[in-house]
């Protein structure tokens, strides 16, 4: 595949777009040897903070530092508002749609989606139908997989509603921005992104359940060192100035969830978990896990402690779910989607299930539960064997699977070896809503394939991070 | 303050400390092959350090032969060994890893820096060349971790339980290491006085790094075992000694009492030993028999983390 039928995002024609005009001619003007000590800086740099990631294999963990790249992406202010209008009308979306598939269900009766979708969902649990979750707020915090395919579209790929990390990386990446080139803070207006965590703090706050009458006690809970994003738990803890707990320290007792101090059992009203469901509570989900609080389900649904993001909330970042999103928008707020969808077969249907296996080649396919870049073929770039299997995985199962055309990702330059050298990215902000607040800071998460002509932008998978500049005016 | 967090503070500074005796026992093991014609004591000691570290069955184990390359591997590298400096710093990086928050950034940096300075030469063959290069990069970075937490941390409870973690494991270790060592310091009628004596007496003193503050001490007196027994057990001065551990894991656990309002086991047990050692004299400890007073010690050092366990980090709940 060629670069030039990308999105260019720094270069139109010859000329450079405005929002890069003064960084394009920065990084043209950096002398090699000056790129390459920065480099050396800021690898240091994230060394010395601790960001790193824990990547896996069957004897070990190791740690990694995700590498970072220093050209930044640019957003130009009127950018940034259409994203962040049609990021506010998809949470809303979102959370109405959760509110209603674990109450009414009035989208089912509207026959706007099949009920085998909800119900045969294994991302549903029926024990949270009936269960009023406070203030009906089921996924506060959303990371949005947004990509760019030309001037002036920007579409959704993926809603990431259960625990979307990532965030940590776009304020550290600021930091190290900030200290190793002020001047070009100075010279350009950019919106800041170091308030996320008294957002996130506000936005907590204000998700109390039914039994908390006091200034709510607030605790994020990982599930250890060893996890993948551990790193960011704790810097957020720190950020917002509140526990940092593992399983082990909370324990419940008639239906009240305490945390192990130094001075004794202290009440939890409200946790930001960064587990994933079937770890939260060993007596409702996984029997054999050593990880969780028992009795902590019995807990929230006694309105003692509320779990955010809601248990039973991933099901609306489920990728069948995912190509409803515009009918979802629709059915809700009774409004045209800001940002698109990708073009989306489901092989659920007959007949989408005949073009996507007829055209393997020219899609992406993807497991409707899967996630990280596991799990998926890409046409352009499989062998024919592989084609052939992958085939026979979707025939023996079409529920499990959704095609996309392969996308053509806007490209922003990095540092190479031989100075810039075009890249794919996607960019992932991430919101906040809670009792009648939306908050959203001016930046994102940019992620960028770091090998030549590469669409897989995933961290586990080679991806590397870029700073996102959200220009002022 | 969270008691896993506690626990973490308490432990992460708890291995520093064993990786920096370890460091200084290697030091004087260093110290004795560049010293020729000590073959016998040079066995010893290296003996003696693979019995203070209470590794020794382990080490016959898995190497055979008492080795001066393998021991100090051993010591330093070998995964197997529960105790090596390289699991030692891994652990207490581990601990304050979890608990991120509650240290300073400053405080973070300078464990991070002594794990990845240590990997350097976790990650290539051993070479014995390297050994007091080695032995200096664990000195230096722990002191300057040590000086880090006093100069940025706030002086609230977790700073407690960081300080507790020094003072528990080097109250053991130094108990231990005078145990190990007892017999030296037992008078004998063919040695007394010898250039023996004088010798294993410097070595034991170095052993714990308080040569040259034995020198302040006393001045320039003749060495005898009454004086390094007062010296590494009962002098107040000496920050190697049980009696200086004692003396602040009590100051710590007065602190806790007085921050959380409330009178604990811990406080109490610490407060009897301390008084015992403060009215004991060398003669009654000699009377009692070395062996039996360190055993004891040890025991009962070991029953008051039992409560501070209890309590703060209420890992039975």
């Amino acid at each position: 595949m060629l670069f030039s039928s990308m999105f260019n995002e720094v270069m139109e024609g010859s000329l450079v777009r405005k929002p890069y005009n003064k960084v394009f001619n920065w990084a043209e003007a950096l002398p090699k040897n000056i790129i390459l000590q920065k480099q050396i800086q800021a690898e240091n740099l994230f060394k010395k903070i601790g960001v790193t990631f824990s990547v896996y294999n069957n004897y070990d963990v190791s740690e990694r530092l995700i590498p970072f790249d220093m050209f930044p992406r640019i957003l130009s202010a009127a950018e940034w508002s259409k994203i962040k209008k049609g990021i506010y009308q998809r949470s809303l979306a979102i959370n109405a749609f959760l509110t209603d598939i674990y109450n009414s269900a009035e989208i089912l009766k509207a026959q706007i989606l099949p009920e085998e979708l909800i119900y045969n969902n294994p991302a549903y649990d029926i024990r949270m139908v009936g269960f009023k979750v406070p203030k009906n707020i089921y996924s506060p915090i959303i990371g949005t997989d947004i990509v760019r395919t030309d001037q002036k579209d920007f579409k959704v790929l993926e809603d990431n509603c259960r625990t979307p990390s990532g965030v940590s990386y776009m304020i550290e990446n600021r930091e190290i921005m900030m200290r190793m080139f002020p001047e070009l803070f100075e010279s350009l207006k950019i919106e800041t992104v170091e308030n996320y965590p008294s957002y996130l703090l506000d936005i907590l706050r204000s998700l109390a359940p039914s039994k908390c009458k006091k200034d709510p006690n607030i605790v994020i809970l990982t599930p250890g060192p060893l996890n993948s994003a551990y790193y960011e738990h704790s810097f957020l803890a720190d950020m917002m100035g509140i526990e940092l707990v593992q399983g082990t320290d909370l324990f419940v007792d008639s239906n009240i969830t305490y945390m192990k101090t130094t001075q004794g059992a202290r009440r939890v009203d409200i946790i930001y978990r960064r587990v994933d469901d079937e770890y939260l509570d060993p007596l409702y989900y996984r029997s054999d896990s050593l990880l969780g609080v028992p009795g902590i389900i019995n807990s929230y649904k006694t309105g003692n402690v509320n779990i955010c993001s809601a248990p039973g909330a991933g099901i609306a970042d489920d990728k069948a779910i995912y190509t409803f999103m515009p009918e979802i928008i629709k059915f809700y707020l009774a409004e045209e989607p800001v940002l698109k969808n990708i073009k989306t077969w489901r092989c659920f249907n007959k007949k989408e299930l005949q073009y996507v296996i007829h055209n393997l080649k020219d899609l992406v396919v993807k497991e409707v539960h899967g996630s990280g870049g596991y799990g998926m073929l890409i046409g352009s770039s499989a062998s024919k064997k592989e084609i052939l299997k992958f085939k026979n995985k979707i025939i023996s199962n079409p529920n499990n699977f959704i095609a996309q055309p392969i996308l053509k990702l806007s490209t922003v330059p990095i540092f190479s070896k031989n100075r810039l050298a075009q890249r794919h990215v996607d960019l992932r902000p991430f919101s906040l809503i809670g009792h009648k607040k939306f908050k959203l800071v001016s930046g994102a998460l940019t992620r960028v394939a770091l090998k030549k002509n590469s669409l897989i932008v995933n961290s586990s998978q080679g991806g590397g991070v870029k700073d996102t500049w959200v220009l002022s005016e | 303050m969270l008691s896993r967090t506690a626990e973490n503070l308490y432990w992460t500074s708890r291995y520093l400390e064993r990786a920096d005796s370890i460091a200084r026992l290697l030091e004087v093991a260093y110290r004795i092959s560049l010293i020729p014609n000590t073959q016998e004591g040079y066995n010893n000691e290296w003996e003696s350090i693979l019995a203070t570290s209470g590794i020794k069955q382990d080490y016959l184990t898995s190497y055979k032969e008492i080795k001066k390359e393998k021991i100090e591997f051993f010591l330093l590298f070998e995964t197997d060994n529960f105790s090596s400096v390289k699991n030692c710093i891994e652990k207490s990086r581990d601990n304050i890893k979890m608990v991120r928050t509650a240290v300073t950034l400053e405080v973070w940096n300078a464990v991070n820096t002594l794990y990845y300075r240590y990997q350097e030469y976790v990650n290539k063959k051993y070479s014995s060349k390297e050994l007091p290069e080695i032995i200096e990069l664990i000195k230096r970075q722990v002191n300057l971790i040590k000086g880090t937490i006093l100069n940025t941390q706030l002086l609230n409870d977790g700073f407690d339980f960081l300080t507790l973690g020094n003072y528990f494991e080097r109250a053991d270790f130094t108990a231990r290491i005078i145990d190990v060592k007892y017999f030296i310091l037992l008078p004998s009628s063919s040695f007394v006085g010898s250039q023996v004596d004088n010798f294993q007496w410097s070595l034991m003193l170095r052993s714990v790094s308080s040569y040259r503050a034995f020198k302040w001490a006393y001045g320039n007196s003749e060495i005898d075992y009454i004086k390094i027994i007062d010296f590494l057990i009962l002098n107040s001065q000496c920050p190697r000694s049980l009696f200086f551990s004692v003396e602040k894991i009590n100051h710590h656990l007065t602190r806790l009492k007085k921050i959380y309002g409330e009178k604990t086991a811990s406080l109490t047990k610490i407060n009897m030993l301390y008084k015992t050692l403060k009215s004991s004299t060398v003669t009654q400890i000699l009377d009692e028999g070395l062996h039996d007073f360190l055993s004891k010690f040890i025991k009962d050092i070991s029953s008051v983390y039992q409560s501070v366990e209890k309590k703060y980090f209420m890992t039975s709940q």
